[in-house]
């Protein structure tokens, strides 16, 4: 198919050439339209794929330096994406975890569609392989494509003729042909400084002319697929574990947990949900619950020394202090953290409770007692209380008679102390106690306290001397170290698309030959533009014509 | 008067100037065969009557934007009333913008049109300022919004240019298989714009008349162990020709001196909701059928031979053109509004780029379709009719990713407040 690769100009062109490089003459010809407009794309270039005798590497090349196989990528992944949201994905159900779960899920739900759904992977659509795959390959194509054609279109647009062939100036899509100007000479410079003034560069050869402009465009379509490969790879950077972090962590007001993996600790100093008010809301949503406001007051601290010790508490250094909203997360050197969720889930934080002598009636304290890190002793009048032993959600006794607890949170906390004061042996006795009035005659303290029970009484007067927690936070913290490239990737993109989408390559070639002038020139997009600015630089040189008589494909139909 | 009266005010004279416009394109277009007249300077004067009248109605509509937004104290974009609204208001600005570079009548004649049945449309939904909820409450959120409808108006464009171009190059002398065919599927296409149009006439009339019916469902739902029985309420503004699965009627106004339902939403259909949605479809296709009837009983042709001579003045190759441009113009600012501000705030909001979530999916549907669109032209000489279809069926992705995955699928985006 591609014999004869020799220009009757002499030049020499690689296999697959359409247009001779040099003179632009049309080289392969489908029979019967020898008059139609050139197919002018990639200027009739042999690509690096169009080779005589492909090898095995060639032939993957080729295959993925097809365009048609690019668009069959695209609209194959484009189903796949769109079949996917069919129903809703499997990782939107945090409760369901195993194969068989899922598929009584969706059956049950969503009926046989749903089993057929689940059954097909379509439920896990976008992490299935051949998903992933689909995106892999449009990567290759991307890379392959753009490696393809750039090289050989830079060689071609770089070594310009400007005398081209006739019939390649004929065969443009806006040509006008006419007898030569009377002038020739001054004709051609006022022409030149019409085509200057519109930002040409102009370039003659004798009484041939080529103008050009916006060649720069040729590369955006280049420049946003290195973009969408920056993009691509970042994105599967992500499944890296050392580059990307997501934990979830749930604190009380004035609680402070260690960010798992990780030298940080992060403390909620109050919670806070704010709601729209009736006046503020519309009719219809009236008596509504309308949040307007979730907000986290968070501290982040770094842990200075003994930070791996259990046994100890660590020392901490308070970096950053910031009120963590929705759209407003706390952001420290690549360490974000977000407002993920809350719970109205009432806990204790702190009690203020009086000791009361129950013979003389004398009272002393109150004392502060926190639930997290209590202090091991404290002095309240005449009394020392030693703690013993806490329980932050006591459940009970177990078969041997200890105390238990269920968790580390502080639904029910219970305190052990060993009081020694006035009537009390000097050894001490050991008394526990529950802030919690409802625990109290849940697990009945007085029964537990036996005798000492009406010795002495450890309790809190009045709820001005409690402090609690209304809400449990839950915060959400990231990292994700390609979010850079994730960004540049989209940055070189616009950059790209942009500058191949908004200005076009246009190109003016003329020539004069034996009295007869011939012009054609070229846009890689919007004709309507290059027609009408051909047809105002003729007019304005003193060569009047009008901007449709310029069409060549209306010529031809 | 109030901020929010003023800005009602204006969104009613916005839709009646387009409206006006709407007719004097048409006098542009149609109107140069009448006689004693030049036909270009016809069009030309009448055109630039009619693209005045498009101005001062785009001035009124955002006159309707900047008074709701100062009314509400958050950018009018949060709710589907408000987004479609805004969508109109962007599709008109992506309309002048193209009418300055192409100056084309016949372009104003297919997309005022457009505009109107979007802000018809729009007024479906409940129209009052809702207060922000904390997770739209985000400057990102309002770029990605914007600029998303910015990008979408000029498919939008794209499309009414394509729509036009499908119906200039539609030969009637032909009779051989292919052109029936082609003309089959033009007319298709001008049936489904009637059914959009029954849609919003029913839903229009029965509201005037202050229609409603109400149904009553019970279901039984296993929790934790313990039958429970649901009962929920469905409340119609259209007459239900179709009631919900296993209901009962609660109240039904009467309408033709009947109240009965014909027939009841099949057991696959669950929820009362889908029978109510049923039903819409069930009147929109009707008396989108009846509307198509009438204008066939009174053009006795087919409705693309009616309006088909009139195109005949523009080349098919410039309307080709007008729609590539404004897709190309559109392309990036989708790209820019649609996926990155998307991703950037939902990387602010929701601690993750991209979620699959159904909307964004449909977002990067979209987008691989204008991409394939953009490829196939470029690298594969897709260009007339083929092309113009391809701009149509992209219009059709992006209602479906804007109004479709709200009604069909929930997900992240179902705020939106479609009811």
């Amino acid at each position: 198919m591609f014999s004869n690769t020799k220009c009757e100009c002499g030049h020499q062109n690689h296999v697959g050439t359409v247009l001779c490089e040099y003179c632009g003459k049309p080289l392969i010809e489908s029979e019967g339209n020898s008059d139609e407009p050139l197919e002018m794309r990639y200027d009739g270039v042999a690509r690096r794929s169009q080779k005589a005798n492909p090898d095995v590497v060639d032939l993957i090349w080729n295959f993925f330096s097809s365009v048609k196989v690019a668009v069959w990528l695209i609209v194959l992944t484009l189903i796949g994406a769109a079949l996917g949201t069919r129903f809703p994905q499997e990782d939107t159900f945090l409760n369901l975890h195993t194969y068989q779960e899922f598929r009584d899920f969706y059956t049950s739900e969503y009926g046989t569609a749903g089993m057929i759904y689940h059954a097909l992977g379509l439920s896990r659509v976008y992490h299935s392989w051949w998903f992933i795959g689909l995106l892999v390959m449009i990567a290759t194509s991307l890379v392959i494509c753009s490696l393809d054609r750039v090289l050989p279109l830079y060689r071609a647009l770089s070594k310009q003729q400007i005398r081209k062939h006739l019939q390649f100036i004929t065969r443009q899509q806006v040509v006008y042909q006419g007898p030569e100007p009377a002038d020739t000479g001054p004709w051609l410079d006022r022409l030149e400084r019409e085509l200057k003034k519109k930002r040409f560069k102009v370039l003659r050869d004798k009484d041939a002319l080529m103008a050009e402009k916006n060649r720069f465009s040729r590369w955006g379509p280049y420049i946003n697929h290195i973009g969408l490969i920056i993009f691509l790879l970042a994105v599967l950077g992500r499944g890296v574990p050392a580059w990307n972090m997501d934990q979830y962590i749930s604190l009380d007001d004035g609680e402070t947990e260690q960010i798992p993996d990780t030298n940080y600790y992060v403390k909620s100093e109050k919670f806070t949900v704010e709601y729209y008010t009736d006046e503020e809301l519309p009719p219809t949503l009236k008596g509504t619950l309308r949040p307007k406001l979730f907000n986290t007051k968070a501290t982040l601290y770094a842990c200075t020394a003994r930070c791996d010790d259990p046994s100890q508490e660590p020392e901490l250094k308070e970096l950053v202090t910031h009120d963590i909203q929705m759209n407003r997360p706390l952001s420290y050197h690549g360490l974000k953290l977000y407002q993920y969720d809350f719970r109205q889930q009432p806990r204790l934080i702190s009690v203020s409770p009086t000791i009361t002598n129950m013979r003389t009636g004398e009272t002393f304290g109150p004392f502060e007692l926190p639930m997290r890190n209590p202090a091991l002793t404290y002095e309240v009048g005449p009394y020392t209380l030693t703690l013993k032993d806490k329980f932050m959600d006591f459940g009970g006794f177990d078969e041997e008679g200890r105390p238990m607890t269920k968790s580390r949170d502080p639904n029910a906390p219970a305190f052990i102390f060993l009081v020694k004061g006035p009537d009390l042996p000097a050894t001490g006795e050991t008394y526990i106690y529950f802030p919690k009035e409802n625990d109290k005659i849940r697990f009945s303290q007085d029964v537990l306290n036996q005798a000492v029970a009406d010795k002495l009484e450890i309790r809190v007067h009045d709820m001005n001397n409690v402090a609690f927690s209304v809400y449990t936070t839950t915060l959400n913290v990231r990292k994700d170290l390609v979010m850079p490239f994730v960004w540049s990737g989209a940055v070189i993109f616009m950059i790209g698309v942009i500058m191949g989408l908004y200005w076009n390559h246009r190109r003016i070639w003329l020539r004069i030959d034996d009295g007869v002038l011939s012009l054609g020139a070229h846009t890689n997009k919007n004709l309507y533009g290059l027609r009408t600015e051909v047809a105002a630089a003729l007019n304005k040189s003193g060569l009047p014509v009008s901007e449709k008589s310029l069409d060549n494909r209306r010529k031809s139909h | 008067m109030s901020m929010l009266d003023i800005s009602r005010d204006a969104l009613m004279a916005a839709l009646l100037i387009y409206s006006a416009s709407f007719i004097v394109f048409m006098i542009a277009v149609g109107g140069k065969k009448w006689s004693n007249r030049d036909p270009e300077a016809h069009t030309r004067r009448w055109g630039w009557i009619a693209f005045g009248f498009a101005a001062a109605g785009w001035a009124a509509h955002v006159t309707f934007f900047i008074t709701r937004w100062i009314a509400g104290g958050h950018i009018p974009t949060s709710n589907m009333y408000e987004f479609m609204t805004m969508l109109a208001m962007a599709i008109m600005t992506a309309f002048i913008v193209i009418y300055l570079i192409y100056r084309s009548a016949l372009l104003g004649a297919f997309t005022l049109p457009l505009v109107v049945i979007v802000i018809a449309y729009a007024s479906v939904f409940p129209s009052e300022i809702q207060p922000l909820i904390p997770s739209l409450n985000s400057n990102w959120l309002r770029l990605h919004v914007t600029t998303a409808a910015l990008g979408e108006a000029f498919f939008a464009v794209g499309f009414a240019a394509a729509l036009v171009q499908l119906l200039r190059v539609i030969d009637f002398t032909r009779t051989d298989k292919a052109g029936r065919k082609a003309r089959r599927w033009v007319e298709s296409f001008l049936l489904v714009i009637l059914i959009v149009v029954g849609f919003l006439v029913s839903v229009f009339s029965f509201r005037l008349a202050g229609y409603e019916a109400v149904f009553k469902q019970e279901s039984t739902k296993v929790v934790q162990g313990q039958e429970q029985t649901i009962v929920s309420q469905v409340k119609y503004g259209l007459p239900p020709i179709v009631k919900p699965y296993n209901s009962e009627a609660v109240q039904i106004d009467s309408f033709l001196g009947t109240k009965e339902s014909l027939l009841a939403a099949a057991p696959w259909m669950k929820g009362v909701n889908s029978g109510r949605k049923l039903n819409t479809i069930v009147w929109s296709v009707l008396s989108g059928l009846i509307l198509y009837g009438l204008l066939r009983l009174i053009a006795r042709k087919q409705l693309g031979a009616v309006i088909s001579p009139y195109l005949s003045d523009i080349d098919p190759d410039d309307l080709d053109e007008i729609s590539y441009r404004s897709i190309a113009i559109g392309y990036p600012i989708f790209t820019l509004g649609a996926l990155i501000f998307a991703m950037i705030w939902a990387q602010v909001a929701w601690s993750r780029f991209w979620g699959w979530d159904p909307k964004e999916v449909w977002a990067l549907i979209t987008w691989l379709f204008y991409t394939a669109y953009l490829h196939l032209r470029l690298s594969r000489g897709w260009v007339g009719s083929k092309s113009a279809w391809l701009a149509v069926i992209g219009f059709l992705v992006v209602l479906f990713t804007l109004i479709g995955v709200n009604l069909v699928i929930a997900g992240l985006h179902s705020y939106a407040g479609v009811s």
